[in-house]
Protein backbone atom coordinates (compact mmCIF):
# COMPACT_ATOMS: atom_id res chain seq x y z
CA UNK A 1 0.00 0.00 0.00
CA UNK A 2 0.91 3.59 -0.76
CA UNK A 3 0.46 5.23 2.73
CA UNK A 4 1.10 8.86 0.82
CA UNK A 5 -1.83 8.72 -0.60
CA UNK A 6 -3.65 6.16 1.53
CA UNK A 7 -7.62 7.08 2.23
CA UNK A 8 -9.17 4.59 4.87
CA UNK A 9 -12.64 4.29 6.18
CA UNK A 10 -13.53 2.52 9.42
CA UNK A 11 -17.21 1.42 9.80
CA UNK A 12 -18.08 4.70 8.72
CA UNK A 13 -21.35 5.64 9.23
CA UNK A 14 -23.08 8.91 8.78
CA UNK A 15 -26.89 9.84 9.34
CA UNK A 16 -29.22 13.03 8.70
CA UNK A 17 -31.76 12.44 11.62
CA UNK A 18 -33.53 9.28 10.91
CA UNK A 19 -31.83 8.99 7.81
CA UNK A 20 -28.64 7.01 7.24
CA UNK A 21 -26.59 8.14 3.99
CA UNK A 22 -23.56 5.77 4.84
CA UNK A 23 -24.01 2.86 6.56
CA UNK A 24 -21.17 0.91 7.91
CA UNK A 25 -18.66 1.53 5.42
CA UNK A 26 -15.00 -0.01 5.70
CA UNK A 27 -12.16 0.47 2.82
CA UNK A 28 -8.53 1.13 2.08
CA UNK A 29 -8.12 3.02 -1.07
CA UNK A 30 -4.69 4.03 -2.56
CA UNK A 31 -4.64 4.09 -6.02
CA UNK A 32 -4.68 7.04 -8.33
CA UNK A 33 -8.00 7.44 -9.45
CA UNK A 34 -10.43 6.87 -7.71
CA UNK A 35 -14.30 6.36 -9.02
CA UNK A 36 -17.68 6.74 -6.84
CA UNK A 37 -20.82 5.29 -8.61
CA UNK A 38 -23.90 4.33 -7.48
CA UNK A 39 -27.66 5.93 -7.86
CA UNK A 40 -29.27 8.99 -6.84
CA UNK A 41 -29.28 9.23 -3.14
CA UNK A 42 -26.65 6.35 -2.58
CA UNK A 43 -24.47 8.00 -0.38
CA UNK A 44 -21.69 9.49 -2.94
CA UNK A 45 -21.90 12.70 -2.55
CA UNK A 46 -21.54 11.87 1.63
CA UNK A 47 -18.72 9.57 1.20
CA UNK A 48 -16.85 12.72 -0.94
CA UNK A 49 -17.96 15.57 1.75
CA UNK A 50 -16.37 13.20 4.29
CA UNK A 51 -12.88 13.54 3.04
CA UNK A 52 -12.51 17.00 3.18
CA UNK A 53 -14.66 17.88 6.26
CA UNK A 54 -17.56 19.01 4.76
CA UNK A 55 -19.26 16.16 6.49
CA UNK A 56 -18.65 14.43 9.53
CA UNK A 57 -18.92 10.58 10.13
CA UNK A 58 -21.44 9.83 13.16
CA UNK A 59 -19.38 6.94 13.98
CA UNK A 60 -16.67 5.07 12.85
CA UNK A 61 -12.99 6.86 11.66
CA UNK A 62 -12.11 8.73 8.66
CA UNK A 63 -8.08 9.19 7.72
CA UNK A 64 -7.26 11.11 4.34
CA UNK A 65 -3.34 10.92 4.13
CA UNK A 66 -3.22 9.98 8.11
CA UNK A 67 -5.14 13.23 8.76
CA UNK A 68 -8.28 13.64 10.60
CA UNK A 69 -10.82 15.68 8.31
CA UNK A 70 -12.43 17.19 11.31
CA UNK A 71 -9.94 17.55 14.07
CA UNK A 72 -7.09 18.57 11.48
CA UNK A 73 -8.95 20.61 9.18
CA UNK A 74 -7.01 23.37 8.25
CA UNK A 75 -4.25 20.77 7.80
CA UNK A 76 -6.39 18.39 5.70
CA UNK A 77 -7.82 21.52 3.49
CA UNK A 78 -4.11 22.37 2.37
CA UNK A 79 -4.05 18.87 0.98
CA UNK A 80 -7.06 18.17 -0.31
CA UNK A 81 -9.19 20.29 -3.03
CA UNK A 82 -12.46 20.46 -3.73
CA UNK A 83 -14.87 20.43 -7.11
CA UNK A 84 -18.47 21.13 -7.03
CA UNK A 85 -20.94 20.44 -9.83
CA UNK A 86 -22.42 23.73 -9.42
CA UNK A 87 -19.42 26.41 -10.96
CA UNK A 88 -22.08 28.78 -9.83
CA UNK A 89 -21.66 28.62 -6.44
CA UNK A 90 -17.76 27.81 -6.41
CA UNK A 91 -16.95 31.77 -7.87
CA UNK A 92 -16.24 33.71 -4.45
CA UNK A 93 -14.65 37.06 -5.78
CA UNK A 94 -15.43 39.31 -8.70
CA UNK A 95 -12.91 38.40 -11.59
CA UNK A 96 -11.20 35.16 -12.81
CA UNK A 97 -8.17 36.34 -11.69
CA UNK A 98 -9.08 37.72 -8.27
CA UNK A 99 -10.94 34.45 -7.52
CA UNK A 100 -7.60 32.01 -8.11
CA UNK A 101 -5.78 34.59 -6.07
CA UNK A 102 -8.26 34.02 -3.24
CA UNK A 103 -7.20 30.39 -2.90
CA UNK A 104 -3.56 31.65 -1.58
CA UNK A 105 -4.85 34.37 0.79
CA UNK A 106 -2.83 33.68 4.11
CA UNK A 107 -0.49 31.21 2.70
CA UNK A 108 2.28 34.30 3.45
CA UNK A 109 2.87 34.32 -0.40
CA UNK A 110 4.50 37.56 -2.06
CA UNK A 111 2.28 39.23 -3.84
CA UNK A 112 4.44 38.54 -7.06
CA UNK A 113 4.40 35.00 -6.02
CA UNK A 114 0.84 34.88 -5.96
CA UNK A 115 0.74 36.80 -9.20
CA UNK A 116 3.01 34.11 -11.09
CA UNK A 117 1.08 31.15 -9.99
CA UNK A 118 -2.59 32.60 -10.64
CA UNK A 119 -1.36 33.77 -14.19
CA UNK A 120 0.79 29.98 -14.47
CA UNK A 121 -2.82 28.62 -13.86
CA UNK A 122 -4.47 30.62 -16.16
CA UNK A 123 -2.57 29.73 -19.27
CA UNK A 124 -2.95 25.63 -18.64
CA UNK A 125 -6.78 26.03 -18.09
CA UNK A 126 -7.24 28.45 -21.82
CA UNK A 127 -8.35 31.21 -19.28
CA UNK A 128 -5.61 33.69 -20.94
CA UNK A 129 -7.82 35.94 -22.67
CA UNK A 130 -10.74 36.62 -19.43
CA UNK A 131 -7.67 37.48 -16.64
CA UNK A 132 -9.94 40.37 -15.45
CA UNK A 133 -13.30 39.07 -17.08
CA UNK A 134 -16.39 39.12 -14.33
CA UNK A 135 -16.17 35.60 -13.91
CA UNK A 136 -19.77 35.14 -13.54
CA UNK A 137 -20.04 36.08 -17.09
CA UNK A 138 -17.92 32.85 -18.31
CA UNK A 139 -19.64 30.06 -19.65
CA UNK A 140 -20.74 27.19 -17.60
CA UNK A 141 -17.46 24.96 -18.81
CA UNK A 142 -14.83 28.18 -18.59
CA UNK A 143 -16.93 28.51 -15.29
CA UNK A 144 -15.85 24.66 -14.19
CA UNK A 145 -12.29 25.30 -15.66
CA UNK A 146 -11.96 28.72 -13.06
CA UNK A 147 -12.83 26.33 -10.15
CA UNK A 148 -10.57 23.85 -11.27
CA UNK A 149 -7.44 26.75 -11.55
CA UNK A 150 -8.83 27.84 -8.17
CA UNK A 151 -8.46 24.56 -6.63
CA UNK A 152 -5.29 23.31 -8.08
CA UNK A 153 -3.34 27.14 -7.31
CA UNK A 154 -2.74 25.58 -3.88
CA UNK A 155 -1.56 23.06 -4.91
CA UNK A 156 -3.03 20.08 -3.15
CA UNK A 157 -2.15 16.35 -3.30
CA UNK A 158 -5.35 14.93 -3.43
CA UNK A 159 -8.83 16.11 -5.21
CA UNK A 160 -12.29 15.28 -5.24
CA UNK A 161 -14.63 16.05 -7.99
CA UNK A 162 -18.65 15.49 -6.60
CA UNK A 163 -19.54 15.45 -10.27
CA UNK A 164 -18.02 17.86 -11.91
CA UNK A 165 -19.03 17.48 -15.42
CA UNK A 166 -22.74 17.18 -14.53
CA UNK A 167 -23.63 20.88 -16.06
CA UNK A 168 -21.01 20.19 -19.09
CA UNK A 169 -21.44 19.95 -23.05
CA UNK A 170 -19.49 17.50 -24.67
CA UNK A 171 -16.61 19.24 -25.66
CA UNK A 172 -16.07 20.59 -22.19
CA UNK A 173 -16.79 17.44 -20.27
CA UNK A 174 -13.66 15.87 -22.62
CA UNK A 175 -11.64 19.06 -21.53
CA UNK A 176 -12.58 18.30 -17.93
CA UNK A 177 -12.21 14.51 -17.75
CA UNK A 178 -8.86 14.72 -19.23
CA UNK A 179 -7.31 17.07 -17.30
CA UNK A 180 -8.75 15.56 -14.33
CA UNK A 181 -7.85 11.51 -15.11
CA UNK A 182 -4.92 12.02 -17.35
CA UNK A 183 -2.92 15.53 -16.90
CA UNK A 184 -3.25 15.94 -13.67
CA UNK A 185 -0.48 14.33 -11.45
CA UNK A 186 -2.27 14.53 -8.21
CA UNK A 187 -4.61 11.45 -6.50
CA UNK A 188 -8.75 11.96 -7.73
CA UNK A 189 -12.04 10.70 -6.15
CA UNK A 190 -14.14 11.43 -9.10
CA UNK A 191 -18.01 11.02 -7.74
CA UNK A 192 -19.94 10.46 -11.53
CA UNK A 193 -23.06 9.16 -13.50
CA UNK A 194 -20.62 8.94 -16.53
CA UNK A 195 -19.62 5.39 -16.70
CA UNK A 196 -17.40 6.51 -19.26
CA UNK A 197 -15.37 8.11 -17.26
CA UNK A 198 -15.73 5.70 -13.80
CA UNK A 199 -13.98 3.38 -16.25
CA UNK A 200 -11.01 5.29 -17.13
CA UNK A 201 -9.54 5.09 -12.90
CA UNK A 202 -8.01 2.88 -11.45
CA UNK A 203 -10.29 1.48 -9.29
CA UNK A 204 -14.07 2.03 -8.76
CA UNK A 205 -16.57 1.88 -5.08
CA UNK A 206 -20.08 1.23 -5.97
CA UNK A 207 -22.71 2.58 -3.14
CA UNK A 208 -26.08 1.54 -2.95
CA UNK A 209 -28.56 3.17 -0.50
CA UNK A 210 -25.48 4.10 2.28
CA UNK A 211 -23.71 0.71 1.60
CA UNK A 212 -20.33 -0.01 -0.44
CA UNK A 213 -21.90 -3.02 -2.67
CA UNK A 214 -18.48 -3.33 -4.30
CA UNK A 215 -15.32 -2.15 -4.64
CA UNK A 216 -12.50 -2.96 -7.26
CA UNK A 217 -11.59 -3.12 -10.98
CA UNK A 218 -13.60 -0.56 -12.75
CA UNK A 219 -14.88 -2.82 -15.42
CA UNK A 220 -15.94 -5.73 -13.37
CA UNK A 221 -17.94 -2.84 -10.64
CA UNK A 222 -19.89 -1.08 -13.79
CA UNK A 223 -20.70 -4.22 -15.80
CA UNK A 224 -22.26 -5.62 -12.30
CA UNK A 225 -23.51 -2.21 -11.48
CA UNK A 226 -25.08 -2.17 -14.69
CA UNK A 227 -26.47 -5.49 -14.72
CA UNK A 228 -28.49 -4.56 -11.24
CA UNK A 229 -30.06 -1.81 -13.14
CA UNK A 230 -31.49 -3.02 -16.06
CA UNK B 1 -22.76 49.49 -10.19
CA UNK B 2 -20.00 48.34 -8.62
CA UNK B 3 -17.24 48.47 -11.37
CA UNK B 4 -14.99 45.37 -12.17
CA UNK B 5 -11.17 46.48 -11.54
CA UNK B 6 -9.82 47.24 -14.66
CA UNK B 7 -5.56 46.94 -14.78
CA UNK B 8 -4.23 50.14 -15.28
CA UNK B 9 -0.73 51.67 -13.93
CA UNK B 10 -2.19 55.31 -12.97
CA UNK B 11 -1.85 57.34 -9.86
CA UNK B 12 -4.99 55.49 -8.38
CA UNK B 13 -4.05 52.20 -9.57
CA UNK B 14 -1.22 52.67 -7.28
CA UNK B 15 -1.78 54.14 -4.40
CA UNK B 16 -2.14 52.11 -1.51
CA UNK B 17 -5.72 50.90 -0.79
CA UNK B 18 -6.01 52.32 2.27
CA UNK B 19 -4.98 55.96 1.84
CA UNK B 20 -7.54 55.46 -1.63
CA UNK B 21 -10.18 54.46 0.65
CA UNK B 22 -10.08 57.48 3.65
CA UNK B 23 -9.66 60.08 0.22
CA UNK B 24 -12.83 58.83 -1.53
CA UNK B 25 -14.79 58.74 1.49
CA UNK B 26 -13.53 62.07 2.05
CA UNK B 27 -14.76 63.17 -1.27
CA UNK B 28 -17.98 61.70 -1.19
CA UNK B 29 -18.54 63.55 2.25
CA UNK B 30 -17.86 66.78 0.38
CA UNK B 31 -19.84 66.26 -1.78
CA UNK B 32 -22.48 65.36 -0.04
CA UNK B 33 -22.31 68.29 2.13
CA UNK B 34 -21.24 71.09 -0.14
CA UNK B 35 -22.96 70.46 -3.52
CA UNK B 36 -26.06 72.89 -3.44
CA UNK B 37 -25.72 75.31 -6.29
CA UNK B 38 -26.06 74.33 -9.85
CA UNK B 39 -21.96 75.42 -10.07
CA UNK B 40 -21.50 73.35 -6.78
CA UNK B 41 -22.54 70.56 -9.00
CA UNK B 42 -20.85 71.26 -12.03
CA UNK B 43 -17.29 71.56 -10.60
CA UNK B 44 -17.83 68.18 -8.52
CA UNK B 45 -18.59 66.88 -12.30
CA UNK B 46 -15.79 68.15 -13.10
CA UNK B 47 -13.52 66.35 -10.13
CA UNK B 48 -15.01 62.98 -11.05
CA UNK B 49 -14.28 63.06 -14.47
CA UNK B 50 -10.84 64.40 -13.32
CA UNK B 51 -10.63 61.41 -11.32
CA UNK B 52 -12.16 58.82 -14.28
CA UNK B 53 -9.04 60.50 -16.52
CA UNK B 54 -6.55 60.47 -13.81
CA UNK B 55 -7.16 56.81 -13.87
CA UNK B 56 -6.82 56.38 -17.49
CA UNK B 57 -10.73 55.07 -18.14
CA UNK B 58 -11.86 56.61 -21.44
CA UNK B 59 -15.74 58.32 -21.23
CA UNK B 60 -16.94 54.81 -22.11
CA UNK B 61 -16.30 53.64 -18.93
CA UNK B 62 -17.09 56.71 -17.39
CA UNK B 63 -20.52 56.68 -19.32
CA UNK B 64 -21.40 52.98 -18.46
CA UNK B 65 -21.34 53.50 -15.06
CA UNK B 66 -23.47 56.20 -15.52
CA UNK B 67 -25.87 54.07 -16.83
CA UNK B 68 -25.53 51.53 -14.50
CA UNK B 69 -26.74 54.29 -12.00
CA UNK B 70 -29.85 55.17 -13.96
CA UNK B 71 -32.39 53.29 -12.07
CA UNK B 72 -31.14 55.68 -8.95
CA UNK B 73 -31.22 58.44 -10.88
CA UNK B 74 -34.63 58.30 -12.01
CA UNK B 75 -35.99 56.79 -8.35
CA UNK B 76 -34.88 60.01 -7.18
CA UNK B 77 -35.66 62.38 -9.94
CA UNK B 78 -39.17 61.44 -10.74
CA UNK B 79 -41.15 62.19 -6.82
CA UNK B 80 -38.69 65.48 -6.59
CA UNK B 81 -39.76 66.57 -9.59
CA UNK B 82 -43.28 67.00 -8.78
CA UNK B 83 -42.86 68.29 -5.10
CA UNK B 84 -39.79 70.58 -5.93
CA UNK B 85 -38.54 73.26 -8.39
CA UNK B 86 -36.67 71.57 -10.94
CA UNK B 87 -33.31 72.83 -10.35
CA UNK B 88 -33.04 71.44 -6.57
CA UNK B 89 -34.55 67.86 -7.86
CA UNK B 90 -31.86 68.30 -10.09
CA UNK B 91 -28.96 68.99 -7.71
CA UNK B 92 -30.52 66.64 -5.02
CA UNK B 93 -30.30 63.64 -7.67
CA UNK B 94 -27.02 64.82 -9.47
CA UNK B 95 -25.22 64.65 -5.49
CA UNK B 96 -26.05 61.06 -5.25
CA UNK B 97 -24.96 59.99 -8.81
CA UNK B 98 -22.12 61.50 -8.19
CA UNK B 99 -20.83 59.79 -5.16
CA UNK B 100 -22.13 56.48 -6.63
CA UNK B 101 -20.17 56.73 -9.65
CA UNK B 102 -17.29 58.14 -7.67
CA UNK B 103 -17.64 54.86 -5.60
CA UNK B 104 -17.68 53.02 -8.77
CA UNK B 105 -14.27 54.69 -9.83
CA UNK B 106 -12.53 53.09 -6.47
CA UNK B 107 -14.03 49.52 -7.20
CA UNK B 108 -12.58 50.08 -10.69
CA UNK B 109 -9.07 50.97 -10.05
CA UNK B 110 -9.13 48.53 -6.77
CA UNK B 111 -7.97 45.18 -6.71
CA UNK B 112 -9.91 43.03 -4.20
CA UNK B 113 -7.78 41.34 -2.65
CA UNK B 114 -6.26 44.86 -1.67
CA UNK B 115 -9.37 45.60 -0.84
CA UNK B 116 -9.58 43.09 1.62
CA UNK B 117 -6.49 43.37 3.07
CA UNK B 118 -6.76 47.48 3.51
CA UNK B 119 -10.74 46.32 5.55
CA UNK B 120 -8.50 43.50 7.64
CA UNK B 121 -6.28 46.25 8.77
CA UNK B 122 -8.70 48.96 9.54
CA UNK B 123 -11.00 46.27 11.43
CA UNK B 124 -7.92 45.08 13.34
CA UNK B 125 -8.21 47.70 16.30
CA UNK B 126 -11.63 46.40 16.65
CA UNK B 127 -10.52 43.13 17.53
CA UNK B 128 -10.55 43.03 20.92
CA UNK B 129 -14.31 43.59 20.46
CA UNK B 130 -14.31 40.45 19.65
CA UNK B 131 -14.77 41.43 16.08
CA UNK B 132 -12.71 39.45 13.33
CA UNK B 133 -11.09 41.28 10.34
CA UNK B 134 -10.88 38.55 8.18
CA UNK B 135 -14.54 37.88 8.77
CA UNK B 136 -15.29 41.44 8.04
CA UNK B 137 -13.31 41.39 5.05
CA UNK B 138 -14.83 37.80 3.41
CA UNK B 139 -18.66 38.91 4.29
CA UNK B 140 -17.87 42.07 1.85
CA UNK B 141 -15.90 40.26 -0.98
CA UNK B 142 -19.00 38.07 -0.63
CA UNK B 143 -21.37 40.04 -0.78
CA UNK B 144 -20.12 42.07 -3.74
CA UNK B 145 -19.49 38.89 -5.79
CA UNK B 146 -23.13 37.76 -4.81
CA UNK B 147 -24.69 41.33 -6.52
CA UNK B 148 -24.62 39.55 -10.10
CA UNK B 149 -25.52 36.15 -8.52
CA UNK B 150 -28.78 37.12 -6.94
CA UNK B 151 -29.50 39.84 -9.86
CA UNK B 152 -28.80 36.24 -12.29
CA UNK B 153 -31.50 33.87 -9.83
CA UNK B 154 -34.27 37.60 -9.96
CA UNK B 155 -33.89 37.23 -14.28
CA UNK B 156 -34.75 33.24 -14.00
CA UNK B 157 -37.27 33.67 -11.96
CA UNK B 158 -39.05 36.28 -13.97
CA UNK B 159 -38.91 33.89 -17.23
CA UNK B 160 -39.57 30.95 -15.92
CA UNK B 161 -43.16 32.58 -14.33
CA UNK B 162 -43.79 34.16 -16.99
CA UNK B 163 -42.93 30.91 -19.39
CA UNK B 164 -45.86 29.15 -16.68
CA UNK B 165 -47.96 32.34 -17.39
CA UNK B 166 -48.04 33.40 -13.58
CA UNK B 167 -48.77 36.95 -13.02
CA UNK B 168 -46.10 38.62 -11.79
CA UNK B 169 -46.64 39.53 -7.88
CA UNK B 170 -43.89 40.50 -5.22
CA UNK B 171 -44.89 37.48 -2.93
CA UNK B 172 -44.52 34.62 -5.85
CA UNK B 173 -41.52 36.53 -6.42
CA UNK B 174 -39.93 37.27 -3.48
CA UNK B 175 -40.47 33.74 -1.96
CA UNK B 176 -38.27 31.69 -4.41
CA UNK B 177 -36.08 34.42 -4.54
CA UNK B 178 -35.05 33.83 -1.02
CA UNK B 179 -35.13 29.99 -1.41
CA UNK B 180 -32.48 30.00 -3.82
CA UNK B 181 -30.49 33.02 -2.49
CA UNK B 182 -30.30 30.87 1.13
CA UNK B 183 -29.41 27.89 -1.74
CA UNK B 184 -26.16 29.71 -2.79
CA UNK B 185 -25.43 31.06 0.36
CA UNK B 186 -25.27 27.40 1.65
CA UNK B 187 -22.96 25.99 -1.31
CA UNK B 188 -20.87 29.29 -0.70
CA UNK B 189 -20.23 28.49 2.56
CA UNK B 190 -18.80 25.41 1.84
CA UNK B 191 -17.43 26.28 -0.91
CA UNK B 192 -15.23 28.94 1.03
CA UNK B 193 -14.89 26.09 3.67
CA UNK B 194 -13.22 23.71 0.99
CA UNK B 195 -11.18 26.19 -0.08
CA UNK B 196 -9.31 26.15 3.42
CA UNK B 197 -10.60 29.56 4.21
CA UNK B 198 -11.59 30.02 7.77
CA UNK B 199 -14.87 31.81 7.85
N1 LIG C 1 -27.68 17.65 4.59
C1 LIG C 1 -28.52 16.61 4.55
N2 LIG C 1 -29.60 16.56 5.34
C2 LIG C 1 -30.44 15.51 5.32
N3 LIG C 1 -30.29 14.46 4.50
C3 LIG C 1 -29.26 14.45 3.69
C4 LIG C 1 -28.31 15.52 3.65
N4 LIG C 1 -27.37 15.22 2.73
C5 LIG C 1 -27.71 14.03 2.22
N5 LIG C 1 -28.84 13.55 2.79
C6 LIG C 1 -29.47 12.27 2.48
O1 LIG C 1 -28.47 11.27 2.45
C7 LIG C 1 -28.68 10.38 1.39
C8 LIG C 1 -27.45 10.31 0.52
O2 LIG C 1 -27.25 11.57 -0.11
P1 LIG C 1 -26.05 11.88 -1.09
O3 LIG C 1 -26.14 13.32 -1.40
O4 LIG C 1 -24.79 11.41 -0.49
O5 LIG C 1 -26.42 11.04 -2.36
P2 LIG C 1 -25.72 10.98 -3.79
O6 LIG C 1 -25.32 9.58 -4.02
O7 LIG C 1 -24.68 12.02 -3.89
O8 LIG C 1 -26.93 11.33 -4.75
P3 LIG C 1 -26.93 12.14 -6.13
O9 LIG C 1 -26.50 11.17 -7.20
O10 LIG C 1 -28.36 12.50 -6.30
O11 LIG C 1 -26.03 13.30 -5.99
C9 LIG C 1 -29.92 10.87 0.65
O12 LIG C 1 -30.99 10.07 1.06
C10 LIG C 1 -30.08 12.28 1.11
O13 LIG C 1 -31.43 12.63 1.13
MG1 LIG D 1 -24.46 13.84 -5.03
Amino acid sequence: MNSERLISFRQVSVDFGERTALDNVSVLLDQKRIAVIGSNGSGKSTFARLLNGLASASRGEVRVHGIDPIRQARLLRRRVGFIFSNPDSQIVMPTVAEDIAFSLRGRGLSRTEVDERVSRMIQTHGLSHHENSAAHSLSGGQKQLLALSSVLVSEPQLIVADEPTALLDAANTRRISNHLLDEMPQQLVLVTHDLRLAERCDTALWFDQGRLRRCGEPRAVIAEYERSHP
Amino acid sequence: MIGLYRPGTSVLHRMPTGLKLVCFIGASLAIATTTTSLWQVISALTFVMTGYACAGLSARVLASQVVAARWIILFMLAPQLLFLPAIDAVTNTARVALIVILAALFTLTTRIPDLLDATERACAPFRRFGIRPEAVALVLALTITSIPVIAGFAATIRDAQRARGIPPHRLSFAVPLLIMSLKHADDLADAVSARGIEP
